[in-house]
């Protein structure tokens, strides 16, 4: 194995895409083919280099110190492994469900051109490598959400690039500081205590990370692309591959970049941070009526878990906010992916419309059940155990705010998805949508990948844990202390979790409450919650974007614009059209007047310099 | 060949060719064109035969004894052929796609002989090693730029070609004015001779009047959005090649090669110049003109450049070379992408255009393409100057700066892509289809540049990083 193999994982998936794009339509057996081999044998290499675990390829690049830096350690090994097996699940996917799409081939390579720029993202170790592969998304981000070819799908997709360009200026910005502080642009060279420049400088890096991630008040395009862009996208992207390197770049932000103690302030941030997030986008998913839309702030506040967890600045914390990255994007595609094939077929994702799926699409409703048990934190699944890491994060920190927040999400979390998956796949057959039948396998087969690793990292915690979580952690902390994650994933006997579960049932409680009140339909199950006094008020104002800061930074850019404009450019430009014209006319006009053919006005004129210059050589004389 | 003989005839080939325009024009249309295509063809060639010689990081300097004080001289060095290659070259592309764009036009002798003479000036002005003959080339392009500005002859567009005339004439005589001050204190104009000079402040004011009102910086810049009434391919040439490219090059001559600045002025002109490139790109998002959009966002981004410059440190430095380079293809290939809508729409606003993409999807995609290269986004070559030049900033203690040229790239986001969405997407309102193949070629061949320059960075950055030690000595 030599340095020059890291290149492998970016340029395979680039020159696939590069080929992809260009098959003729005719051959679309083979590009599927080509695709799904193609990233199996990423994934293989993956494992290959998960085994090795530690290599680096640094060639000269930019000068000044910027050399094209890859580094192959554990956690980029992790990382690496861990987008190779979404992209074979997605790429397998894909072929069947954007089969007859228009731009499907397109979409294919963009799948292929993200996962090369990811690839070098998780790889880098130079700041300028990364912020290359890192901005270099915003092209497939860009690219991926027009493909959904709905009316609005060009402004949703600006959206999606105003925000994630912003968050990544912002890092730039941080980067720059950080650099100059460290004095050097090695990732892995860089240790600094976060301190007056240093901690500007966490802040900007972190919003980069965080706004990748989805996390709030950058999350809002999120919800807009649910609709917008194909799901295949949203399973791939939002739920995949950004949670994944948001999460991993905060990581390494506040665990090598920048020493953060617990209870410092930028530890409270980052608390702050995930807390407002669990909570906000949570209420705003339960009152949704598009499966969709419902997933997509999900896959905004479950950031909130991951954010709060690393900002805790405790081991177990911090192993539990990266746990749950992994197993957020695992069920979390699962779900995305299980709403792709009941559009599939169906046609529609709107809970309305749907009812009683279960028995028809017995596997989808398998796989979206176990994912969705998953993501609300149900006993023993994966997300019970990362989400339990959190929650003992949070109390130990001593601000048991924060784990309040933490539950109150977990109870709206499980409330949801009763509502979600009670609408479409149980109770009444709905008539509005016609007899259909189970996906074709390689739909099914992806989803119920999925969610068989969410009962595995579930029940099996052990593995994960020791595998990918804990070497990460490994050296931190006190000096030879033992990490060891894996002794209360699953107890239920203690404090913390008996919280979390009564939470569960509490959510369960709110669900039937809802049920019953709502005539039945269980999509109206969330309504009482929506109708209470001065919530309802606060849902119609989101609803009319008044909390989107994307609208309202639109309009600032758009006054300062005009401003500009108006108040600099156009009197500058007044100035040379108007004052400086009619300056120079009515000079030339007074001069014009004087020459008005008159002898004796010549002669005057002439008299009249000669006097001066009589006057001047007199002066001058003396 | 030796060097000296190729940077003569990259200077004299299109001069003197330019001259013989009209002879051709006497003969055939096509003979006329040919020896245009031909004639700019090599004068793209010379200055990349003298790459190797600026790898090596060479200088030369080149002296032709005329009257007392007045040599004729001529600084090779890496700076300056970069410089000559980026020019000469997106020159030639430009007249490869005029050989569509203006087919069907009137007075063509003139338009081939004043754009090579343009390009020929600039060649020289870019060796020049002498105050006044940087002053005589820099006057001929104001008047091959005027010519063709007013090239339609429309009164309205006379009347903006004697705008942009009479404001960079004035530009220029002001900083003649700082040139005969320069000269009261060193007695030479030959610049070799006086670097490393500390020039008084009056002096830097008065010439950086000048290289501003060429450059189009605010408040000296609206000529050069009023300019967009000559024909596309002409404003292509203004924007990205030869035009306000004069300014920044000649202020990495002047300020950076030759004298040192004072500190007041290192102190303010990173501000002067983030202001200029904030108002641009606020107007830039104001407008709805297509050309006048391009032009708004050229003068935002030639704020980046001189602020690279201004920063004075290897990172803003190299990073504002770059620039030159990744502007140049971006630019071009925005304004012939636009060229390509206008000639088939008949119309220069926005609002009337959407959905081209369905006709015109080769011009769309490069018009994406360069779009992502002007706002500095990877894998295409506007990343890797923009940061360059952001981290310049960063690093010479200036973050505040920094922080706004970041959100004017947020504001570039912005704009570019409202335009995008507005002429290419959404529902077709004018469908037609594209332009003829030269024209289509060569904005795929920018884009594909813009593409490749971010792609294989290591080679033009290398360049960049010579001809920014070689003229930046007190960093040695």
């Amino acid at each position: 194995m030599t340095p020059k193999m890291l290149l492998l994982p970016i340029l395979l998936p680039a020159v696939l895409a590069v080929v992809l794009l260009l098959l003729p339509r005719a051959l679309r057996l083979l590009r599927d083919i080509l695709a799904v081999a193609g990233a199996g044998a990423l994934l293989y290499y993956a494992f290959v280099f998960f085994s090795v675990k530690d290599l680096r390829l640094a060639v000269p690049w930019l000068g000044m110190g910027i050399d094209f830096d890859l580094r192959l350690y554990h956690f980029s090994s992790f990382i690496l492994l861990a987008l190779a097996g979404f992209l074979l699940l997605i790429t397998i996917y894909t072929t069947v469900r954007m089969k007859d799409a228009p731009r499907g081939r397109e979409f294919m390579a963009y799948v292929f051109l993200t996962a090369a720029f990811a690839n070098g993202a998780a790889l880098a170790n130079n700041f300028v490598p990364l912020l290359f592969f890192w901005e270099g998304l915003l092209v497939t981000l860009y690219g991926m959400i027009t493909i959904g070819g709905r009316p609005t799908s060009g402004r949703t997709a600006v959206k999606a690039l105003l925000i994630s360009g912003f968050c990544d200026f912002c890092m730039i910005l941080g980067i720059g500081l950080l650099w100059s502080v460290a004095g050097t642009s090695t990732m892995s060279d860089i240790s600094v205590e976060p301190t007056g420049l240093a901690a500007v400088a966490f802040v900007l890096m972190m919003i980069g990370a965080a706004g990748k991630a989805g996390a709030m008040p950058f999350h809002t395009w999120i919800p807009d692309a649910a609709v917008d862009a194909p799901v295949t996208f949203m399973a791939f992207l939002p739920a995949a591959f950004e949670k994944l390197l948001g999460i991993y770049l905060l990581a390494r932000i506040s665990l090598d970049f920048f020493k953060i103690r617990p209870g410092s302030g930028l530890s409270l941030l980052l608390m702050i941070v995930g807390a407002v997030t669990i909570v906000l986008a949570v209420l705003m998913a339960l009152v949704q009526k598009d499966l969709k839309r419902l997933l997509s702030y999900h896959a905004v506040s479950q950031v909130g878990y991951m954010i709060l967890g690393i900002g805790t600045a405790i081991p177990v914390g911090i192993a539990g906010g990266i746990f749950h990255m992994i197993n957020h994007a695992m069920y979390k595609s699962g779900l995305f992916l299980s709403a792709g094939s009941v559009e599939h077929r169906t046609g529609t994702t709107e809970l309305k419309k749907l009812g009683g799926l279960g028995r028809e699409m017995p596997l989808t409703a398998l796989g979206f059940t176990v994912c969705a048990l998953a993501i609300s934190g149900v006993w023993p699944l994966n997300g019970f155990v990362s989400k339990e890491m959190v929650f003992h994060g949070a109390v130990e920190t001593g601000s048991t705010i924060f784990a309040i927040a933490a539950w109150v999400g977990a109870i709206f979390t499980f409330a949801s998805f009763l509502k979600a998956g009670h609408s479409v796949f149980f109770g009444e057959r709905s008539k509005e949508v016609p007899a259909v039948k189970e996906s074709q396998p390689a739909i099914v087969l992806p989803i119920l990948v999925l969610a068989g690793l969410c009962v595995l990292f579930g029940v099996y915690n052990k593995l994960p844990l020791t595998l990918f979580i804990q070497p990460i952690l490994q050296g931190r902390g006190e000096a030879g202390a033992h990490v060891d994650f894996t002794a209360h994933a699953l107890a239920v006997f203690n404090p913390v979790a008996l919280i979390s579960i009564g939470c569960l049932v509490l959510a369960f409680l709110l669900h039937a409450y809802g049920f019953r009140k709502g005539g039945r339909k269980a999509y109206l199950a969330s309504e009482p919650i929506h109708n209470l006094p001065g919530m309802h008020q606060a849902y119609d104002l989101a609803e009319k974007r008044v909390f989107d800061p994307y609208d309202q930074g639109l309009k600032v850019i758009r006054g300062l614009s005009l401003g500009l404009f108006k108040g600099i450019d156009r009197p500058i430009d007044f100035f040379f059209e108007k004052i400086v014209t009619f300056t120079g006319a009515k000079f030339t006009g007074i001069l014009k007047k004087a020459h008005n053919g008159h002898y004796a006005n010549y002669l005057a004129w002439c008299l009249a310099g000669l006097i001066i210059l009589a006057g001047l050589i007199g002066l001058l004389a003396q | 060949m030796n060097v000296e003989t190729t940077v003569l005839l990259t200077i004299l080939v299109p001069i003197l060719g330019s001259f013989a325009v009209p002879l051709f024009g006497l003969a055939a249309k096509r003979a006329r064109s040919a020896w245009a295509v031909l004639v700019s063809g090599l004068t793209a060639v010379l200055p990349l035969t003298l790459l190797p010689f600026a790898l090596q990081g060479g200088e030369q300097v080149i002296r032709k004894p005329l009257v007392q004080g007045f040599d004729f001289i001529l600084v090779v060095d890496p700076l300056a052929v970069f410089m000559a290659a980026v020019s000469s070259f997106i020159g030639f592309l430009i007249v490869v796609y005029s050989l569509g764009y203006i087919r069907h036009e009137e007075n063509q002798n003139e338009y081939y002989l004043m754009v090579l003479l343009f390009i020929g000036s600039m060649m020289g002005l870019v060796f020049s090693g002498n105050l006044i003959f940087i002053y005589l080339f820099w006057e001929i392009i104001a008047i091959a730029c005027w010519r063709l500005i007013g090239f339609y002859r429309e009164p309205a567009h006379v009347r903006k070609a004697d705008k942009a005339f009479l404001l960079t004439f004035f530009g220029a005589v002001v900083m003649l004015l700082g040139f005969v001050q320069i000269y009261g204190v060193t007695n030479t104009f030959d610049i070799t001779a006086m670097r490393g000079t500390l020039v008084p402040g009056t002096a830097v004011l008065l010439i950086l009047f000048g290289l501003f009102s060429k450059s189009a910086t605010v408040p000296l810049h609206t000529w050069l959005p009023d300019a967009g009434v000559a024909p596309t391919t002409v404003t292509a040439l203004l924007h990205a090649a030869v035009l306000v490219k004069i300014g920044v090059y000649a202020f990495a001559r002047l300020f950076i090669y030759t004298f040192r600045l004072p500190d007041g002025w290192r102190e303010a002109l990173p501000i002067i110049v983030m202001i200029s490139s904030l108002v641009a790109a606020g107007a830039a998002a104001v407008e709805t003109d297509f050309k006048r959009i391009l032009a708004y966002s050229t003068v935002s981004q030639i704020g980046y450049i001189f602020l690279g410059f201004s920063m004075m440190n290897a990172a803003g430095v190299s990073g504002s070379v770059l620039f030159i380079l990744m502007h140049g293809l971006a630019k071009a290939g925005l304004f012939l992408c636009a060229g390509i809508v206008i000639h088939a729409v008949h119309t220069k606003d926005i609002r009337e255009m959407g959905g081209l993409i369905k006709t015109m999807p080769v011009t769309a995609v490069a018009f994406l393409v360069c779009s992502f290269s002007v706002i500095g986004i990877p894998p295409f070559g506007g990343f890797f100057s923009k940061f360059l030049v952001i981290l310049g900033t960063v690093q010479g203690g200036r973050p505040w700066v920094a922080a706004m040229a970041l959100f004017t790239a947020v504001l570039t986001m912005y704009y570019l892509f409202k335009v995008f969405s507005m002429v290419f997407l959404g529902e077709a309102k004018h469908p037609a289809p594209e332009g003829t193949k030269s024209m289509v070629y060569v904005v795929a061949a920018l884009a594909v540049l813009s593409l490749a320059a971010g792609l294989f960075i290591s080679y033009p950055m290398k360049l960049a990083n010579i001809a920014t030690t070689q003229m930046s000595w007190w960093l040695r």
